[in-house]
């Protein structure tokens, strides 16, 4: 079609085909919804024991995401091929892409809580997979990661959200919490529930103070940009809250949460949009603008707000894809997306210059276009909904930011005369105007032929406002609303004209870069590693007689906490101890070790000292009818001592042990003494809830054919804990064993 | 290494084998009477941190059936198995079974718990004894510094 098409690297082969699978996705949903009445079910067993079932509901809500996310995957597909020719990475994208278009059905469909969280991450995941792309580009990883711990994080308060729902609920299914939704207002934990879920769909669509992945996931390709962060991704916060709604309507703090969120979010990204030059980052600030006015809408009490939100979903995800195509394909023909060097490009690039037109008048809300009608819907039901005053004004400046915008991308770039020539630009390739072209052309079907639209619209709307009766006309009743309108757009126009100058002023306000929520995360993320940094200084010092001092403290802690909570007597079973020679032996043992430890000097005769203390042990246990533990202190004492006897002696004389403050110590030690006998004397106290042992010693021969119930107990009752515990102790090795090389190495070096 | 003491020399490769032997009879005997697979494991580790102070790393690295690490993965992988016979059978996994064979004079009980206790032996064995070899060369180049 055009000359951009002429030449095809060789190595590079196109996708032509890729588009086909969102494409048969779209016309098979098309054809369903010609056929079928919504709303349709399917579940399928998945985890039957735990109640998880793969649960998918389409109703006219989920019809209209579902027709977004299809429709305008297939014509992003198409682009993506003309915008990445050559890109020999395609075919990744193209896995991605389809990849993502599955989670969002997935998404959208589901009606089963913990399926619905489980589509909700993986679109998170695969964002950061797309949004990273461009891996070699820092900016581009910076932009992924962001958006993944925003959005990963959500999801968390997400899940908590849903696990309380679904307790309060009694039940796993969207569709019976919402139904029981209005009788849950007494259940003291709704609150908690509805905040994380807040939470959780507001990272999602980028409310404030969560906004600012989004222009940074800007790093992405623009077709990315286009499909996620105007059409799809986003949008996906909306829908949950969207779809929640007729449960909480009446609840304030719903109330006030969305309309706060929403109103903020909205100004605040309205205000940021005039202090960016991208292209790119512009258009993504007013998303976020429409995202907060999207969010207030759900919030709005009355019942018409259902249709305002639906219209005004649709009407941006028809105007904001192909306005960030026509910023890719302006990046794409002159390799900038900055305005200030973008003039006149309409001779140059006519067909962008003629999408830009379109969709941009349909964002700023002109007649002739649906997103008038949007937005005249949008009136209506904020005229029913008795604003606050100030949310409503600054709506109105919100809208004529949009404006601005609008005239930016369209009008500002296009005509005007360059200061300096960009040199030679050609228009970009057939599949990169088709998919733009395509959809404003929808946009515009939508307006003239509503009859085509409207059945879906109000099929959607009833899922957000059940109940209520709705009609859309293209309606150009020039009536009160009109003045509404045309404050918007002169407003827009004086914006638009003072935009260079603007600018410059909301430059000047750097505290904004230094102290604004994305600063705030930054200095969070860079936190973190020095908080573990500074742990790791002073936990993981090295230093033997420190980690043994810090188990001490510890040790005496507890048994200091143990005491102070339930101070307990000196129990009758200690002072009569039934076999008292074999105790004395045992103890004198004990005690004869401890006290050369203390006295002596020379390190193998205090390994000597150490090891009479664990033999005095091992008699004890052997006399209190643990023959098995008593066997298996004996063991390890003595590979101990025996192997610590081989090593000692070939480590040179440094160790700062021995030249420790003794004093010090030797009161930690006599303090941890006192407090682990506190702690035995507290647990003594305590009533031994028999059941388990008397259990195991009833079963262990009739069961597990073993008189000796601690062996029958490690590799039968529990071989389970055995199995993990001795792979542990194996790849305990397998991380040690390269370090002691490691050592050994350095050991010879030297 | 060289040996320090001729008699210790001597006296080592036969202590190793009875030191092995009572290893042996701990993890048989364990199912009834004190012992098993751990203590058994750690017994046999004492004989090869016996050899391996009195003959060297490698003496004490020949004498193992398998390589210490080596043999530390055999038992946790021997311990896995004899969880599946059970699984097969329909029980969940890691119900040991068990198999009387008469010899006429005693029965004689087979079980998988037996595999199992084994598999934990050797995984002790290997595991402690690869350390402690990994541990002793470098005291040895300590000392020549």
């Amino acid at each position: 079609m055009t000359a951009g098409h002429a030449h095809h690297d060789g190595g590079v082969p196109t996708w032509p085909w890729a588009a086909l699978l969102p494409l048969a996705a779209f016309l098979a949903l098309v054809w369903g919804l010609a056929r079928h009445d919504l709303p349709w079910h399917l579940t399928l067993p998945w985890v039957p024991s735990l109640g998880v079932e793969l649960a998918f509901r389409v109703d006219g809500l989920s019809a209209l995401m579902l027709l977004l996310v299809t429709g305008i995957g297939a014509l992003v597909f198409v682009y993506a091929d003309g915008y990445l020719e050559h890109e020999p990475r395609r075919g990744r994208l193209f896995l991605l892409l389809a990849l993502f278009m599955l989670a969002m059905v997935g998404a959208v469909s589901a009606d089963h809580l913990l399926v619905l969280f489980l589509f909700w991450e993986l679109t998170s995941l695969l964002s950061f997979l797309l949004v990273g792309f461009n891996h070699e580009d820092a900016r581009a990883r910076a932009g992924a990661r962001q958006a993944l711990f925003i959005t990963l994080g959500g999801g968390l308060a997400l899940l908590a959200g849903f696990l309380l729902l679904a307790q309060m609920a009694g039940s796993w299914s969207l569709r019976e919490v919402i139904a029981q939704g209005p009788a849950l207002a007494q259940d003291p934990r709704l609150p908690a529930a509805l905040v994380l879920v807040m939470i959780g769909a507001f990272t999602k669509s980028a409310q404030f103070p969560f906004h600012f992945w989004l222009p940074n996931a800007m790093a992405a390709p623009t077709p990315v940009s286009a499909y996620l962060h105007s059409a799809t991704l986003v949008k996906l916060g909306i829908y949950l809250l969207a779809r929640l709604d007729p449960a909480f309507n009446d609840l304030p703090l719903w109330e006030i949460g969305l309309i706060g969120t929403g109103a903020l979010t909205a100004v605040w990204a309205a205000a940021l949009a005039l202090r960016e030059r991208d292209l790119k980052r512009i258009l993504a600030r007013t998303t976020v603008a429409a995202l907060g006015t999207l969010t207030l809408l759900v919030g709005l009490p009355n019942p018409g707000a259902g249709l305002a939100v639906v219209a005004f979903l649709f009407a941006h995800a028809l105007y904001k894809a192909p306005l960030f195509m026509v910023a890719g394909n302006i990046d794409h023909a002159t390799g900038t997306r900055v305005i200030d060097h973008l003039m006149g490009l309409r001779r140059a690039m006519p067909w962008t210059a003629a999408v830009a037109i379109l969709a941009g008048l349909s964002m700023a809300g002109l007649p002739l276009s649906f997103g008038f009608v949007a937005k005249d819907v949008v009136s209506v039901a904020k005229a029913d909904a008795d604003l606050i005053n100030l949310v409503s004004y600054s709506l109105v400046a919100v809208n004529a930011v949009a404006v601005a915008v609008a005239g930016v991308a369209a009008i500002r770039v296009f005509w005007g005369t360059a200061e300096h020539p960009l040199g030679r630009i050609r228009e970009v390739s057939w599949k990169m105007l088709l998919p733009p072209l395509v959809i404003t052309l929808v946009g515009l079907e939508a307006e003239f032929l509503p009859d085509l639209n409207a059945p879906l619209l109000i099929a959607a709307a009833q899922a957000v406002s059940p109940g209520a009766v709705f009609e859309v006309s293209a309606s150009y009743q020039f009536g009160s609303l009109l003045t509404a309108t045309e404050i918007t757009l002169a407003l827009g126009l004086v914006l638009f004209l003072a935009w260079d100058r603007l600018h410059r002023a909301w430059r000047r306000l750097l505290w904004l870069d230094r102290h604004g929520p994305a600063a705030g995360f930054e200095h969070l993320l860079h936190a973190i590693p020095r908080l573990a940094a500074w742990l790791t200084r002073h936990l993981q010092h090295g230093r033997l007689a420190g980690y043994a001092r810090l188990t001490l403290v510890a040790l005496l802690a507890l048994g200091a906490a143990a005491w102070l909570l339930d101070a307990p007597g000196w129990p009758a079973a200690l002072a009569t101890p039934a076999q008292g020679a074999a105790w004395l032996v045992a103890s004198l043992l004990i005690l004869a070790g401890a006290g050369a430890a203390v006295l002596l000097r020379d390190r193998l005769a205090l390994l000597m000292a150490s090891g009479l203390v664990g033999y005095g042990s091992a008699v004890l246990f052997l006399f209190a009818g643990a023959p098995d533990l008593a066997f298996t202190q004996f063991a390890v004492e003595t590979v101990l001592v025996v192997v610590a006897a081989a090593v000692l002696p070939h480590f040179r004389r440094q160790s700062p042990e021995l030249s420790e403050p003794r004093l010090r110590n030797g009161l930690i030690a006599l303090a941890a003494g006192l407090g682990s006998l506190a702690l035995l004397l507290s647990l003594e106290a305590r009533p031994l809830d028999p059941a388990l042992s008397d259990w195991f010693a009833r079963t262990s021969l009739p069961e597990a054919h073993g008189r000796n119930v601690v062996n029958v107990i490690i590799v039968d009752f529990r071989a389970l804990d055995t199995l993990g515990e001795i792979a542990v102790v194996a790849f305990s090795l397998l991380a040690a064993l390269p370090l002691l090389a490691g050592l050994r190495n350095r050991g010879a070096g030297t | 290494m060289t040996p320090r003491s001729i008699l210790l020399a001597r006296a080592v490769p036969p202590l190793y084998w009875l030191m092995l032997a009572a290893a042996a009879w701990i993890l048989l005997r364990g199912h009834n009477e004190p012992g098993g697979g751990f203590i058994g494991g750690l017994v046999a580790v004492a004989a090869s941190a016996a050899v391996a102070i009195v003959l060297g790393e490698a003496a004490a690295r020949r004498r193992m059936p398998r390589p210490p690490l080596e043999l530390a993965v055999l038992g946790v992988l021997l311990a896995g198995l004899a969880g599946l016979p059970g699984a097969l059978a329909g029980q969940p996994y890691l119900t040991h079974l068990w198999w009387g064979v008469d010899l006429g004079i005693a029965e004689l009980k087979l079980s998988t718990v037996m595999l199992f206790d084994l598999g934990v032996f050797c995984a002790v064995w290997g595991t402690l004894t690869a350390y402690l070899l990994a541990l002793l060369p470098e005291a040895a180049k300590e000392e020549g510094t």
